[in-house]
């Protein structure tokens, strides 16, 4: 007979074994667990592969003079403005702008552009909404800054204050690289708690687990066996994902070890799923783990950094969301992913995440139930 | 009655202040087919379930081969094989990793494929669970139950929700398991008094969370003849089953 432990293990690597070849025979887990974040990244690395700030503009040239042209094309090429050519006349413009679907609207009255003393002269009108006060200052500050340079031009003077202002060109964080990491967390919360939210259920209702209750089986190898399947699958949706964040659509690059940041996600998804399983564990059925499961589920996907960058919120909001489980998770996939930090370099989001872990597995440990 | 190896002694549980099982006792016999009967609510899954380590005992003691339920269940569970009532498996996972799952729970490795010509699935063995008929999985959830050689297996209403043929094949692989005497001892709860007459060499018969007789089968229906009891039909040498075997075919192939 094998020793005891030998045994033990055995049991552990058959049932993780078995569960991964039933995920790659389940075509709906691969959707949800590959596709459906891809999908978002879609979707979302799009809207951060452009330009960090723009405004919604209209543009009403309502002069016909040869600057008036000029300085429209000018506006529309320049990257700062998104002008909403679909805005022809003050009705519509005034419409949109209640609407705040777009920032402001600029006027280029008769008189814009027309030559005094051989010059062209004239004054632009920024509308704007009370909304949109602080975009309309940015958008006003541009323009005049705008015409300044061409008075420059026209009168020759130099004058006596000026800012220059001149980027640091070193590599910072692109909006991208939020993006990502962010959806990463994504995915290891889709697949750690809302794969077995709605699986573990399923299984006592069909009397599945009550049929390993039976048996010598004890919950830690049912858990062990659990995670590792978990880990395999999730570091092969996740590689899908990083594979093509990091193709030439979305130019995602990282410049970290990726032993290392396998190594860190799966301590991601070893604590994430902790929680599946304490509620999928402790549920009799779908309808008490779904609201459970909702309420832990929407701060992290919120707050943690999935959709939208922690650094965005006010601070307050900030410092409690470094709480939530995920948030260490990300910032870590981040840290490695991006900043090309080793795993040692990260010790406050590990010793969370380690904290976490044990407080997530001692309640899913105590809940669960075999049917 | 052999050596006893199941040994139940005034076995309670109750449910919410509702007792459903009232202090019952009785004994198994090594090798013997012992059958638990009753109506719906009688307590026969209850009591199957506690001597299955599946539910804490309220009061009483059950001991199987000497090891006491409620103090060893781990080693308990080495012992004995349950087929519980539902059929369900993990959907798509083969019947031999099945197989494969269910010994690895007991830390073994097994030749999964002799398991499933023993109830004839050998065909099916790279099929899922859910291409299986009613029958199929009936067996199927058999051979899952005895990956391990237990001395003991506990069967839940075994045969509700089959068709006859499918009845018919079942009590013919549990004789087989059970090979007259010399096998696995068998303990099973079931609704039908004929399938009882068949398989077992003892009954209790439950009620209300008591046992209200136990013994074979014939000096059970002895002892009612002794009170005068007459039967209103004249028996008939078939019955309708049987003229529905005979139409059909009872072969395995065929359900």
């Amino acid at each position: 007979m094998k020793s005891s432990w030998r045994r033990d293990l055995f049991t552990v690597g058959v049932f993780a074994k078995i569960s991964v070849r039933r995920y790659f025979r389940d075509r709906l887990a691969i959707f949800f667990t590959v596709v459906f974040p891809l999908i978002f990244l879609f979707v979302f690395g799009s809207i951060s592969k452009g330009n960090n700030v723009s405004f919604h503009v209209g543009l009403l040239n309502q002069s016909s003079s040869a600057f008036a042209t000029k300085f429209t094309s000018d506006t529309k090429a320049n990257k700062l403005f998104n002008v909403d050519s679909t805005v022809t006349d003050l009705t519509t413009a005034k419409d949109r702008m209640s609407k705040s679907e777009i920032d402001a609207t600029i006027i280029l009255p008769p008189s814009f552009g027309v030559l005094k003393g051989g010059v062209p002269s004239g004054q632009a009108q920024i509308l704007y909404d009370e909304n949109n006060a602080p975009a309309a200052q940015t958008i006003s500050s541009v323009i005049q800054g705008e015409l300044e340079g061409v008075n420059a031009q026209l009168v020759k003077i130099t004058p006596p204050f000026s800012v220059n202002a001149q980027s640091t060109n070193t590599k910072g964080l692109s909006k991208l690289d939020y993006t990502v990491s962010g959806l990463l967390g994504f995915s290891i919360i889709g697949l750690g708690i809302f794969g077995p939210v709605n699986y573990f259920p399923e299984m006592k209702k069909q009397g599945v687990l009550r049929r390993l209750h039976i048996t010598p089986l004890r919950v830690w190898q049912f858990f062990v066996s659990s995670v590792l399947s978990n880990a395999v699958i999730g570091l092969f949706s996740i590689g899908i994902m990083i594979a093509v964040a990091s193709s030439p659509l979305f130019h995602f690059k990282i410049v970290g070890n990726y032993f290392e940041l396998g190594l860190f996600i799966i301590l991601g998804i070893l604590m994430i799923f902790g929680i599946g399983l304490a509620i999928g564990g402790w549920a009799k059925n779908e309808r008490q783990a779904a609201p459970l499961s909702n309420i832990v589920v929407f701060p992290m996907m919120f707050l943690s950094g999935t959709f939208f960058p922690r650094y965005a919120m006010p601070l307050w909001l900030q410092h409690v969301s470094a709480y939530l489980p995920l948030t260490p998770v990300i910032d870590g996939i981040r840290s490695i992913a991006t900043e090309g930090q080793h795993i040692t370099q990260i010790g406050p989001q590990l010793g969370m995440m380690a904290i976490w872990t044990v407080i997530i597995y001692a309640i899913a440990f105590r809940v669960f139930r075999w049917e | 009655m052999s050596t006893p190896i199941v040994k139940v002694e005034k076995l309670r549980k109750s449910y919410d202040d509702k007792e459903v099982v009232k202090g019952i006792s009785f004994e198994v016999g090594q090798g013997e087919i012992f059958g638990i009967l009753g109506p719906n609510g009688a307590g026969k899954t209850t009591t199957l379930e506690m001597i299955e380590t599946l539910r804490p005992i309220d009061g009483g003691t059950a001991t199987i081969n000497g090891i006491d339920v409620a103090k060893e269940p781990q080693k308990v569970r080495y012992m004995i094989g349950v087929q519980t009532q539902s059929t369900a498996f993990m959907d798509k996972v083969k019947l031999t990793e099945l197989l494969e799952q269910q010994a690895a729970a007991y830390g073994e490795k097994v030749n999964t494929m002799a398991l499933l010509k023993d109830v004839h699935l050998q065909e099916k063995a790279s099929s899922f669970i859910e291409s299986l008929s009613g029958g199929q999985k009936q067996r199927f959830s058999i051979a899952a139950a005895l990956v391990h050689q237990p001395k003991i297996f506990f069967m839940d209403e075994p045969t509700t929700g089959l068709d006859p043929q499918a009845r018919r094949n079942l009590w013919n692989l549990v004789q087989k398991i059970n090979q007259a005497g010399k096998g696995i001892t068998i303990i099973l709860t079931t609704h039908y008094m004929e399938e009882a007459e068949m398989l077992c060499n003892r009954v209790a018969i439950m009620d209300d969370g008591k046992i209200v007789a136990m013994d074979t089968p014939q000096k059970l229906v002895q002892d009612l003849l002794k009170k005068g009891f007459k039967k209103k039909h004249r028996v008939e040498q078939a019955n309708l089953e049987d003229v529905f075997i005979d139409l059909t075919g009872k072969e395995l192939g065929r359900q």
